[in-house]
């Protein structure tokens, strides 16, 4: 087969196992607001997101997406270019024609924006103010997103309506959690072809996506220790049947460590120097600076990365000290030595964005960070559950009444 | 690039004349690929790598087929580096790593084996490792052991032992045994509990799990998952599905089994009951037939059908041949078989899905399976054994634990004198007290 005929065979199995998406986008094809639309697509660039991308086409939108240099999806990005959508991708791209990628992105002047960790209305907002005007609302995909712009809003620096996806039950709570956590350890295991019996793993951060890589390593047959900032986070871990240390302690016996912070600096060369002599460092929460073994705290030497030993998977040397193995550079694992998040969760995700833009494109809302709609929310979850055949129940006026009462 | 520990040219010379690869320039990633099953190897690098450097395989030619790829090769090194002339085939033409064969021939061992070639090619290629005169193999499923008993009759009966890896190869052993053709002695590596209890459990069940997952980029939360089959792998490979989200129903045809599957909290149905309900069907029998025409009706659509069983025909694929309207590769190992209009999708053509849809099983895991099979052949090779199955000493298998939790840095306890309960203590005691009951208040 053709790359692109690879490309849309991988397309047309994901969007077997997307019924939420098909759900929405029917719901927002009968609202016809996005007709004529330009939309910026800027997510990891693989089969399911181009089963977004292909249904906000097929609703009229004039679509352009970006995806980064380690994980686009060769095939994916053919096929899509093969069906007139415009494609901003090139795997392997260098850092200069990567920047080319995302500014020739960003003069298709898109008025609704899907975004992941905010890059784009970042960019947008500090340096390309040209295509600010136009630009009527945006989508924010992940925490780390998400984030920056309730930063900006507080400084009174955003100037368009962002709706936090992200913050969306059915997105954190599954996507965050099942999604992260079940690609970040699969990742790992399908790029050392180790065991995860026995193993030590720490993990750097115990929020959704903390939570959800320490219950799957847990459920391989891991050992996990769990380092936070947060107290009451440390406290829920600690709840949860996991041991809690500083990093520094919990580092020493570690075979992986895998930070799933969201914040840069997280894991630093410091860090890296208290380590086992080969241990295996991934990233499941943002990509760089998370791990970031430029910053060297107290070393006095910069880290030095030597050969790449299997595909994914290369030396980051400590002078005259250990040797220890990075995943993908330190990109997420899950995207950049995976295929990212199982299709069924992205299902949800993905959805979510989909009524995102509708509801973008249909309210007047002023700039700032918005939540999802509670009804958007639940009618996507509610989708996936009548896929699945499953039923849930409805609240009685006397338990409405009893919720009420005060 | 050479290997340091390569042997001089002459060696290698030779083993580059004889061989047949695919492509000798594939060596440098396959160093680095034996490499890291070595860095991940510490019993067999440390434990074993001196227990077996006595000198007993010195001069001694030593079989090794298995399937070839990274860790089977590490495995191999560890044999020439104590002095055995090593000739290596696979024990299956698809699982064959071409990389690490022509590092393996680098090294000065000389292979016979390519990925993919035809089944003549691959039992040619059995029959010249056969023609090497062997001392003893390193067999899986008794593969080698099996066709030289058959066409090589002089070569079989010089054969001085046979370690074997499979469940299947020491049952065919076995029955060779009982026809009276058995002229050697065979040390049965699969039923060493280091072999069958960690290699069939963890290792076929992480990796089954990680197959299936990675060749889908389906989500195991929340979906309904069918274990045909309730043995070591099946065990493990439903206690993994189950742990990482899934709703897991076990199929058996031994009611104890089936029994001990529900006790761990699985639900337990006949074959078309759970099949209705499945999202993911696993065959592990290690039978053939377990999913056929007659099961056909009772599949969901979309249902994904995978193998984590011996044999390829477990997920009886030629019958879905024959019931198709469509069949279609929709992605990279995973076959889309239009059952009217109902897709089903079956995962490396039914073959075993962990290796041929994934890298195999776990590089610690076979540490431990190469461990018993190394100190296998050197037990045959170091003591006089009457011909026949013999099973692996209870005090190596204990000996490959000791190592590999001492390699973790993991101290256990042993048992005191005063902690034993010694029968004739009791029979010669004035009076009788049982432990716990003195002093209790009943």
């Amino acid at each position: 087969m053709s790359t692109p005929d690879v490309g849309r065979s991988m397309i047309d199995f994901a969007s077997d196992f997307m019924p939420a998406l098909a759900a929405a986008t029917g719901v927002v094809r009968a609202n016809r607001r996005l007709d004529g639309v330009r939309v910026g697509v800027a997510l990891t660039l693989e089969p399911k997101t181009a089963c977004l991308v292909e249904a906000i086409a097929s609703l009229g939108a004039d679509v352009a997406v970006l995806g980064s240099s380690n994980s686009t999806k060769p095939e994916v990005a053919a096929a899509l270019a093969e069906t007139g959508v415009k494609v901003f991708a090139e795997k392997g791209s260098s850092p200069e024609r990567s920047t080319e990628l995302r500014e020739a992105f960003i003069d298709h002047q898109p008025e609704l924006l899907i975004d992941d960790g905010a890059f784009i209305v970042r960019r947008i907002h500090e340096q390309r103010r040209d295509a600010l005007p136009s630009l009527r609302g945006v989508a924010e995909e992940t925490t780390s997103g998400v984030r920056p712009l309730r930063n900006m809003a507080a400084a009174g620096k955003l100037e368009v309506p962002c709706l936090a996806v992200n913050d969306a039950r059915t997105k954190l709570l599954f996507d965050n959690v099942y999604g992260t956590g079940q690609s970040v350890v699969m990742a790992i295991l399908d790029s050392t072809n180790l065991q995860m019996q026995g193993k030590v793993v720490v993990v750097v951060g115990y929020g959704k996506v903390g939570r959800g890589i320490t219950s799957m390593a847990r459920s391989l047959g891991a050992r996990v220790i769990v380092t936070e900032i947060d107290p009451v986070e440390a406290l829920a871990a600690h709840h949860d049947g996991f041991a809690v240390a500083p990093l520094m302690d919990a580092l020493v016996d570690a075979d992986i460590i895998i930070t799933a912070s969201g914040i840069g600096h997280s894991l630093i060369a410091d860090h890296v120097a208290a380590m086992k002599d080969g241990a295996i460092v991934a990233v499941g929460g943002a990509g760089p600076p998370e791990f970031d073994p430029t910053m060297l705290g107290s070393l006095t030497e910069p880290l030095v990365w030597g050969e790449t030993v299997r595909d994914n998977i290369q030396e980051l040397k400590v002078p005259g000290g250990n040797t220890v193995f990075v995943i993908a550079e330190g990109h997420c694992a899950n995207t950049s030595a995976g295929e990212g998040n199982p299709i069924e969760v992205m299902d949800l995700s993905l959805a979510l964005q989909m009524r995102a833009i509708d509801h973008l494109a249909a309210s007047d809302l002023p700039a700032g960070v918005h939540l999802l709609p509670k009804e958007i929310d639940d009618e996507v979850a509610a989708s996936q559950l009548a896929a699945a055949g499953l039923a849930f129940d409805t609240a009685s006026d006397a338990q409405i009444d009893a919720a009420q009462a005060w | 690039m050479t290997d340091p520990s390569a042997p001089p040219s002459p060696a290698r010379d030779l083993a580059v004349e004889r061989s047949r690869i695919a492509d000798a320039s594939l060596a440098p990633s396959g160093h680095e690929a034996i490499e890291w099953a070595r860095r991940n190897s510490p019993v067999l690098d440390g434990f074993v790598r001196r227990k077996v450097d006595d000198g007993s395989l010195r001069g001694k030619k030593v079989a090794v087929v298995v399937h070839l790829e990274a860790k089977t090769a590490f495995l191999a090194t560890v044999l020439a580096d104590a002095g055995a002339t090593v000739v290596a085939a696979g024990s299956n033409p698809w699982s064959t790593r071409d990389n690490v064969a022509a590092a393996l021939v680098d090294r000065g061992i000389e292979v016979h084996s390519t990925r993919g070639s035809t089944n003549e090619m691959w039992e040619a290629d059995l029959l010249r490792v056969a023609d090497s005169n062997p001392d003893y193999i390193i067999d899986d499923g008794g593969e080698l052991t099996i066709r030289m008993a058959r066409d090589k009759p002089a070569l079989y009966a010089q054969l001085k032992g046979v370690s074997e890896e499979t469940t299947t190869g020491v049952v065919r052993l076995t029955e060779l045994e009982r026809l009276g053709r058995l002229p050697m002695p065979v040390v049965a590596a699969n039923d060493a509990a280091l072999k069958h209890m960690f290699d069939n459990r963890f290792g076929t069940g992480q990796s089954t799990v990680q197959a299936i997952l990675a060749l889908t980029n389906l989500r195991m939360p929340g979906k309904r998952l069918v274990v045909v089959g309730y043995g070591w792998v099946g065990r493990g490979i439903a206690s993994y599905a189950h742990a990482m989200g899934a709703r897991v129903t076990a199929v058996e045809v031994d009611p104890i089994r089936a029994l001990e599957a529900h006790s761990d909290g699985h639900e337990v149905a006949d074959l078309a009951t759970a099949l209705s309900t499945a999202d993911i069907a696993i065959t592990a029998t290690g039978g053939i037939r377990a999913i056929t025409t007659r099961h056909f009706n009772a599949l969901k659509p979309h249902v994904v059908l995978a193998n984590a069983g011996h044999h390829d025909h477990e997920v009886d694929v030629p019958a879905l041949i024959a019931e198709s309207d469509g069949i279609d590769e929709v992605r990279p190992g995973v076959t889309r078989y239009k059952l009217g209009t109902k897709p089903v999708y079956v995962l490396s053509e039914g073959a075993l899905v962990n290796i041929a849809g994934g890298l195999g099983h776990p590089v610690e895991i076979m540490d431990l399976s190469f461990s018993v099979q190394a100190l296998g052949c050197h037990h045959l090779a170091s003591n006089d054994l009457a011909p026949g199955i013999h099973q692996f000493p209870a005090e190596l298998d204990r000996a490959i634990a000791t190592a590999k939790l001492a390699s973790r840095g993991i101290t256990i306890d042993h048992l005191l004198e005063d902690q034993t309960d010694t029968l004739s203590e009791i029979l010669e005691a004035d009076t009788f007290h049982s432990w716990g009951s003195e002093g209790a208040d009943q």
